[in-house]
């Protein structure tokens, strides 16, 4: 089985450290990776891609040193493996230009304004990788009870993705 | 990666299954037989360790059997100077379009417009609602609903549905409250045993079926449901007693929210009456006479015609399913054909079982292995097994083969013991409000319950429709 996993990208130690708390009951099914630039990012991004495995989320910062998060999150739209990775920016310097940039040259899914509460940023998270699973056509029944299981068991009935045998 | 890993042993170990017995002479066994032999080693293993999906499997003896046992095959003239008649290619070909096969077509017409335009909850909010809000009878509700649904739509998209359903209730109880997992439990409890209930009910039905028509017992959808419906209401009660009494709950009421949004648009109503007058037509087949699988093309016909279903609707159908029942009942035709299960069977002095005896063995095993594979498969494999005894008269002249073949086909639908046992249970299970071990204890009481009584019901109330 493919692993799906979670990209955690801010320049600041502490606000990374931060996310990945909130989202920290996700990491058993969807192992977290975190970088502090954009190039980290690149890197990390290549390695999942080369392994074979998929990127479900990317929670991204837009002002860091180097390129900024706006710019990679469009350069990752353009690459086909991840056209389904949903993409959140988390931040709170962006402008309306980069947002506007992120949205339509990156679709982007989700904004997070900072600070954020602890709720907000895990059930986005649940919601946006609910979403993965669902338009990545991949079996829902391992991630039913991490994510919206009432969802997954919708898209069951809709797609027949699980069959009689 | 690793070259010895599971997937290549199974498909080792499977290509010595089909190969093997070719150059060993196994004594009162025809070349055709021992070809026939070969291929069910091949499809008994992968279908076991399934180093490929199980419906390719089930393409793959069909292939096997064109190429190796057709008039048109490769070894057609040798097996011919061998004193066998090879069957017509068209007739491997033919268990694709084979009358069962078509009625489990119609039923996935129905299905798939139900599920399209919510026809299924909406059924569900309507069957649920004399259950009241009492704990208890909530439970049975969900328990009676998902039989019911799922002995027209598959097990499996009613599980789906169903669980959207039970969810917003299990979220009101206490995280201590062993309810949860009754309500959780009542689901894929209630669609396996509702899957029973119809000829559609769930695939290993059609396995039963075709071997019954091929030994010329043809069981109406009428008569089926005779047979069947009895057994599925005594399950159902018993089975929730059973939940009830290893979780009960510990609240006295609760809201279930029952609104129901009824879609009124042209092609909803069209879809409503074309399910309700199938399913009338097939229940009353023994009054107007018109064969279920033909009444079945009525659905698979008229939803198109009336763009009630589109073309992606019915690219969207379970194909692999009927690709699995087609190899399954394919495989049959050779076992009989070519001798091999009357040779299997001729491997074991049976008679000294007495007919009671064998009709419990077969059920046992069919239960057991329908626990850890396929319930298809399971059914695939002993179903001819059955009707080679039943043919060869090795059984002694009181077993009755038709009553044999449902028994297998209703017990494998009995196996709810592990998570791997059916996709419900797969689905249940994937909730995380159950555990393991909740299952297995529910499982074990109901299967072994749910086989006593089929093995009652099949030797006091079966004999009255099947001679």
């Amino acid at each position: 089985m493919k692993k799906i996993y979670i990209l955690c990208v801010d320049d600041e130690p502490e606000v990374l450290q931060a996310v990945e708390q909130n989202i920290a009951e996700l990491e058993d099914s969807f192992p977290i990776l975190t970088a502090e630039s954009s190039d980290e990012a690149r890197t990390l991004v290549k390695h999942i891609a080369d392994e074979g495995n998929l990127l479900g989320l990317v929670l991204c910062d837009h002002v860091m040193p180097g390129d900024n998060g706006v710019d990679f999150l469009i350069e990752l739209d353009k690459e086909d493996v991840f056209s389904n990775t949903r993409k959140v920016l988390v931040t709170g310097q962006a402008g309306l230009d980069a947002t506007v940039k992120a949205v339509n040259e990156g679709r982007l899914n989700h904004y997070v304004a900072k600070p954020w509460q602890a709720e907000e940023l895990i059930k986005i998270a649940k919601d946006q990788l609910t979403q993965f699973v669902i338009r990545s056509k991949i079996n829902p029944l391992p991630y039913m009870m991490s994510l919206d299981a009432e969802k997954l068991s919708e898209y069951i009935r809709t797609e027949g993705i699980v069959t009689d045998r | 990666m690793k070259f010895l890993n599971k997937q290549t042993i199974s498909v080792l170990l499977g290509l010595v299954g089909l190969i093997l017995p070719q150059f060993i002479g196994f004594e009162g066994l025809e070349p055709a037989g021992q070809i026939a032999l070969g291929i069910f080693l091949m499809a008994a293993i992968f279908w076991i360790c399934e180093p490929i999906p199980i419906f390719a499997t089930s393409l793959l003896i069909i292939l096997l059997q064109v190429f190796l046992l057709s008039e048109k095959g490769l070894f057609a003239s040798s097996l011919i100077e061998s004193g066998y008649t090879p069957q017509s290619y068209k007739d491997f070909y033919g268990t694709m379009a084979s009358p069962i096969i078509i009625l489990f077509l119609g039923g996935f017409s129905l299905a798939s417009a139900a599920v399209k335009f919510g026809i299924d909850k909406t059924l569900t909010r309507f069957l649920l609602k004399p259950f009241g809000s009492k704990p208890q009878f909530v439970c049975l509700g969900l328990m009676v609903s998902t039989a019911v649904l799922s002995a027209f739509m598959s097990n499996t998209a009613t599980t789906a549905m169903m669980i959207t359903v039970v969810l917003p209730i299990i979220a009101q109880l206490d995280k201590g409250d062993p309810f949860r997992k009754s309500v959780a439990l009542a689901i894929p409890v209630g669609a396996n045993i509702g899957g029973i209930a119809t000829p559609i009910g769930t695939p290993p039905n059609a396995i039963a079926l075709a071997a019954l028509r091929g030994q010329g017992i043809d069981i109406a959808f009428s008569t089926w449901m005779l047979l069947a419906v009895p057994l599925v209401v005594i399950m159902l009660i018993l089975a929730w007693r059973i939940l009830l009494f290893l979780f009960p709950p510990a609240t006295d009421e609760f809201k279930i929210n029952l609104d129901a949004k009824v879609d009124k648009s042209p092609a909803a109503i069209i879809a409503y009456i074309i399910f309700g007058l199938t399913v009338l037509l097939w229940v009353t087949e023994k009054i107007h006479g018109i064969s279920s699988s033909v009444v079945a093309f009525l659905p698979i016909a008229a939803l198109p015609a009336l763009s009630v279903l589109d073309k992606k609707d019915i690219r969207s159908f379970s194909w692999e399913v009927l690709w699995l029942v087609a190899g399954g009942i394919s495989l049959g035709l050779s076992l009989k054909h070519t001798g091999l299960a009357s040779w299997i069977i001729d491997l074991v002095n049976w008679g000294s079982l007495g007919s009671l005896g064998l009709l419990i063995v077969f059920g046992l095993v069919a239960y057991g292995v329908a626990n850890l594979i396929s319930n298809t498969v399971s059914a695939t494999i002993l179903v001819p097994l059955a009707v080679g005894l039943g043919v060869s008269g090795a059984a002694g002249a009181d077993f009755n083969m038709g009553i044999s073949i449902v028994t297998i086909g209703v017990v494998v639908s009995l196996s709810m013991i592990l998570p791997i046992s059916t996709p419900p249970n797969a689905i249940a299970m994937s909730t995380g409000v159950i555990e393991t071990k909740d299952m297995a204890k529910s499982g074990i009481v109901v299967g072994f319950i749910g086989f006593a009584i089929t093995l009652a019901i099949s030797l006091l109330y079966w004999p009255l429709f099947i001679k």
